[in-house]
Formats: C-alpha cells, structure tokens, sequence
C-alpha cells in the first residue's frame, strides 16, 4: 500500500510520534466495526460509512484488513479457518460486506474508564438543557455508562447547571416554528426589543449563547442567553430555518468594522484572550509581558475585558481606548468613595 | 520465514488488532514467548535463535496502548511458577472485554451522548469521547435529530489537565507547583489527584495533601509549572469522590454571600441577577454567592461603575483596589 511505504521513509521522527494515537485509534475503529457487521448479515459500505460517520474508503480499508486477519490457531500459521473471511466478490464488485467466517469477537467493546467518564462529565454539563430535563433519565443513562465500562469512570465531573427556562423557550419556538421575541441588552448598554428565528445554541463553559436570525438587524447575530430578559413566543412563522443560513464554526466573526486596539498582557494571560487575538497577530514578548493585538467590535465591549485583568491586561493604543477603559475603572472606583477604607 | 530486514511491514493497527484477536482467543492466555513467534506483527520480526529484546519492548507498549483503549488485557502466573517472568501468560477475558448484552442504548439516549461526546472539543477528552461514540455506533442504533441545533463546549485550555487526568487514571502521586491566591511566590505541592471538576467555569483538582495529611482544592489555572509523576502510586478513592469534591465547592460557594448593589437596567443588574442562587435583599441589592474573592473581584470589577459591592469589606475592597489599578495604569 503506497501510503504505508510512505510513511516509514521521510519524517520517521514524527510519524513515529504520531502513530500511537492513530493506530489505538484504527483498533478502536476495527473493534467497533465487526461487532456492527456482526449484526447485519449483508449491509452496504455506504451504510457502513453512514453509521460510523466516516469516509466509505475508511470502512474499504479496515475490511480488507479484517478479511486477512484473525488468530494463529491450532498450527499457529494462520490457516484459512482461523481466519475471518468476506464474500469478498460480493465486496469487490457490489460493494457489499457479508462476513464468512468470524472469530474471535462476539461483541462490541466495554468504554473505557476515561470514555465513560467524558461522556459522563459531558451528560452533568449539558444538564440545563431541556432534552435534560428527565434527571431520572440522566440517572439511568449515567449507570449503564458505568456498567459497560471496563474499569471505574475515572473522576472527572462538570458541574450541573439547572434547566434554564429560556433555552426551553427556544427550543419550543424553533419545535412550533415561530419567531422569538425578547428584550436584549448588548454590551454597549442598549436595551432593544428583538425578534428572532432560533438556529442554534451554543456554549462555552458556563456561558450560554444563541445565534439567530435578527429581524431588527436583517443579520445573523449572536446572543448571550444571560443578557436575555422576558422572552416570549410570538405567532409569527420563523423566515430563516438553520438549513437555510450556514453558521460560522466560530462564534465571534471578525467584521471589517472591528477596531484593532494593541494591548500588553501577562504571558499566562494570553489563552484567556485568545478568542480576541485575530489570527496573524504581531505578537511580541518582551521583559515578561506580551504585546499583541486584540479585535473589539467597539471598545464599550473592551473596557468591561480590560477592567476583569486588572495589572495583567492593559490597553497601550489607541489613546481613545485607553481613556475609554480609565473612565469606566475611574467611574467604578469613585463609586466607592475618596475616603477609602484601610486596606 | 524470510530474514528480517525482507519481511513485510506490518502496520501497527493490524499487529495491535492481531494482538486483541489471539488475547480473546485463548482461555488459558499465551506466553510473552508464544505470541512474539506467533500473532501477526510480532512473528515477521522473532530471532528463533537470538536476542528478542526489541520485540520484547514493543510488546510492552502495545500492552499499555491497547489497555489504555479500555481492553482488559490480563497477566496471570502459571501455576508453582510465581514469580517466573518467563512464564506468565497473557489475555483478555471475554466477560471483561465485552460490553454486557443487556446494555442497550435508545435512539434518544443515544442522541444525548453524541450530544455529551461533542462537548469535548480540545484536549485529551476529545480523543476519549470519539472513541466511545465508535463503540457506541457499534450497537447499531440511529440517532433521533435534535430539534433544536447545538453547540456545546467545554475547555480545557490549562496546560494541567492532561497530565492531572493521565495521573488520576493511574493513580499517581504528582509534582507541581502552585500560586495560592494572595501569595506571591509559589509553592512546589505533592499530591494524590482524586478527582477532576469543573465549577462555575473553572477546573479544579480535588486532592489528598499526604504533607498535610489533608485533601484539598486546586484550581488548575493557577498551578504554575508543569505537573510531573512520581513514582509513587496511591490506592482508589471511593466512587462518589467527584460528587464529593464538588459538594465541598458548593459549600464553599454557599458559605460566601456578597451583597451587590446594580443599576438597575445595566449589564450588571440583568447578569448577575442571573447568576445560579442569585437573589434580592430588602433594600433591593442583589445576594449573590462566590468561590473565590479574588475570582469574584475580578468579576465584579468589570462591570465598573455598573456594581457597587456593600459587603463583604474584603470583596468591596478588592473590587474597589482592582478599579484603582485599572484607572491607573490607563491614566
């Protein structure tokens, strides 16, 4: 196979690193995909490919490699009958798998501990969901993880969140096809009255956000569900459906009216602002702090950033943020009166 | 059998697949020496006359990589032989290896667990959770279409996570050096790592101190330097150690109330009137409880003029010493 001949010439180093996880990967793969055939007398690599969510050549390649393999055997030669065996015309002209001869395997794999526990962990975060709503259910799926586990779910957790009325709001109107409608303020301090069609939800951490079609805007925009007061349903049927508008995979697009604004921020910082840092941005260590670039829609957005880092971020131009970031400190600090309590 | 340097290459999966094949094959389980002559990858390499060691290596890793799947790969003695490397016999018992057949999955829980699988984007859970949807898509069973599209993710962006969770997994007494909140210098800390949680946000390691004989809290974001193993492992915590460690974060949570006063209509009033225990006091100001005064400072000062803290002194003067600063080093 070329590409095998491939990868044990150039780059040894670094094929060899990268190989652990991707051969564990193609076994879990093999592992997975016998007990699945194991299940259908006859089914299509189409299929097949289906199911797996993988490229039909993935599901060719790890055939042809079942219908070779299986255990040395009594003579330990690897005779025909210990073999696995396919209708391998069937294969080759028709694209069709039937297995022959089998051995060996009888079923699908327990999860790992570290499987079970992500898919556990991953179950606790979702909980605010309103497919969640059911915590029995919850319950019941968390122990037949735990079950079919081969050891322990190693400990890991997320916190649950509790169901959150407006993500069942959204889930309602997107179910009824209707138009949201809710009152949002955004980062500027404006409180408007929003019309929406819902496409879909998204979240990072413990911040939740919906991306839809905003009727006032005539644009796709992106809510933080936590900015969201007195949603309601209204009768009027949504005009963009998710299949109609294609979503970024990123949450903040970058507009050609983003303002560039140079910042120096603390080395251990920097991950924490990655979403800002527009990609190709001159960054410069120096003396222990970093000099980078940061993309802000208007710098209201960035005094609320900057003012979170305090003495680990801090805005070097253009003049106008900086004052802009000094006023809203200044104006938070005076809140607090001259006569400052001893510190 | 062709000299070595002749022999076809085997890939890796095919010797690694081979591998599993001939474990769950053999009920008595097969000697280091007859699976180097015999399963497929190994034997295309075996000096019947010479040294081995190469081989007898590789063996050793692909042990660990196919446990680390999940696969129950066991050593058993041979009997009056404890003790005897030579003799010990490999394999994978079947009850152990398969997934019990009356765990069945439903269209809609398996639509929850692709949903719980995405949520691991980054990091070493990502790899995790893909490999159990595989084992999941084994079963057979279709996903009913969500109505509402989603999108969720949870970060793992601390360098710590990794490592602390390999170390969890193995039970591994860890090295690492940590910045405790109000301290300037750091501290190299040794612990047994219990669990792995995530708070309001943040990852935190819930861990047994053997110098201090007592288990506490880390969070991952500020342990300083990169985590290291020791040699030292320590037995199992109990089952319930990450509901533990997250009622204790809880308590901690519960046990700080600040009172906030917000303009009302502001970013402020309408967030952190959202945040989880959120309430209204008589006079109006919202009760709102936090982990950490300095995290909440930080918090709390980004809204600026929006909040004004009334109790507790020590978050009021955090948050006010924080505006300072901020006013200060744009002024």
């Amino acid at each position: 196979m070329p590409s095998r001949l491939a990868s044990n010439g150039r780059r040894r180093t670094m094929a060899e690193r990268a190989q652990p996880r991707h051969a564990q990967d193609k076994l879990a793969f093999l592992l997975s995909l016998v007990p699945y055939l194991m299940d259908h007398d006859r089914v299509s690599v189409g299929d097949a490919a289906k199911q797996f969510g993988v490229p039909e050549e993935q599901i060719r390649e790890a055939v042809r490699l079942i219908g070779v393999s299986g255990i040395p055997g009594e003579t330990a030669m690897y005779q025909h009958g210990d073999l696995f065996d396919i209708a391998w015309d069937d294969f080759e002209d028709n694209d069709q798998i039937v297995l022959t001869n089998l051995v060996a395997i009888d079923d699908s794999p327990r999860f790992s501990a570290r499987e079970a526990a992500a898919l556990i962990a991953g179950l606790q975060y979702l909980s605010a969901l309103p497919e969640n709503a059911d915590r029995d259910a919850i319950a019941t799926l968390t122990a037949k993880l735990s079950r079919g586990a081969s050891a322990e779910p190693s400990q890991v957790a997320v916190e649950a969140s509790e169901s959150d009325e407006t993500l069942a709001l959204i889930r309602e109107s997107v179910a009824s096809g209707v138009q949201l409608e809710f009152d949002y303020l955004n980062s500027q301090g404006e409180r408007e009255r929003r019309r929406v069609d819902p496409l879909r939800v998204e979240s990072v951490d413990a911040d939740w956000y919906l991306r839809g079609w905003c009727h006032l805007r005539e644009a796709l925009r992106t809510f933080r569900i936590d900015r969201i007061s007195n949603p309601s349903i209204t009768s009027e049927p949504i005009t963009h459906g998710a299949k109609d508008v294609p979503l970024p995979d990123t949450l903040f697009e970058g507009s050609a009216d983003d303002l560039l604004v140079t910042i120096d921020v603390a080395p251990g910082a920097v991950p924490l602002l990655a979403d800002y840092i527009p990609d190709g941005a001159n960054t410069v260590e120096k003396d222990g702090t970093v000099r980078t670039t940061v993309r802000v829609s208007h710098y209201h957005g960035l005094k609320r950033l900057i003012a979170s880092m305090p003495g680990v971020a801090t805005v070097v131009a253009p003049p106008e943020a900086r004052a802009i970031v000094a006023e809203w400190a200044a104006a938070g600090a005076a809140r607090y009166g001259a006569s400052s309590p001893s510190r | 059998m062709p000299p070595a340097s002749t022999a076809p290459r085997i890939p890796v999966e095919e010797r690694l697949f081979s591998l599993v094949l001939a474990l769950l094959a053999t009920d008595a389980g097969l000697t280091k020496n007859e699976i180097l002559s015999t399963v497929q990858g190994y034997r295309q390499k075996y000096s019947h006359s010479g040294d081995n060691a190469n081989l007898e290596r590789q063996f050793e890793r692909d042990k660990d990589d196919i446990r680390d799947l999940g696969v129950p790969l066991e050593t058993i003695e041979s009997p009056g032989q404890a003790g005897n490397n030579q003799s010990l016999r490999y394999r994978i018992p079947r009850g152990s290896y398969e997934l019990p057949s009356d765990i069945v999955f439903s269209p809609e829980e398996t639509t929850l667990l692709n949903l719980a699988a995405m949520v691991w984007r980054e990091g070493s859970l990502s790899g995790e959770s893909r490999r159990a949807i595989l084992k999941l898509r084994s079963l057979g069973v279709t996903t009913t279409e969500p109505v509402l599209g989603y999108a969720p993710r949870v970060r793992v962006r601390e360098p710590a996570f990794d490592p602390l969770s390999t170390a969890l997994e193995k039970r591994t007494i860890v090295k690492f050096a940590y910045l405790k909140p109000g301290e300037r210098e750091a501290r190299v800390r040794t612990v047994a790592p219990l669990a792995l949680v995530q708070h309001q946000g943040r990852w935190h390691l819930y861990a047994d101190e053997p110098e201090s004989g007592a288990t506490k809290t880390f969070l991952l974001r500020r342990i300083v330097s990169q985590v290291s193993a020791t040699s030292q492992t320590f037995p199992a915590p109990p089952a319930d150690t990450t509901e533990k460690a997250l009622a204790e974060l809880d308590e901690v949570w519960n046990a700080h109330t600040a009172v906030v006063e917000v303009q009302p209509g502001s970013d402020a009033d309408t967030r952190l009137g959202k945040r989880r225990g959120a309430s209204v006091s008589d006079s109006g100001a919202l009760e709102l409880h936090y982990s950490d005064v300095n995290i909440f400072a930080d918090e709390l000062a980004s809204y600026g003029p929006e909040a004004l803290v009334v109790t507790p002194q020590e978050l009021r003067d955090a948050v006010k010493a924080r505006l300072e600063r901020t006013a200060a080093d744009h002024g």
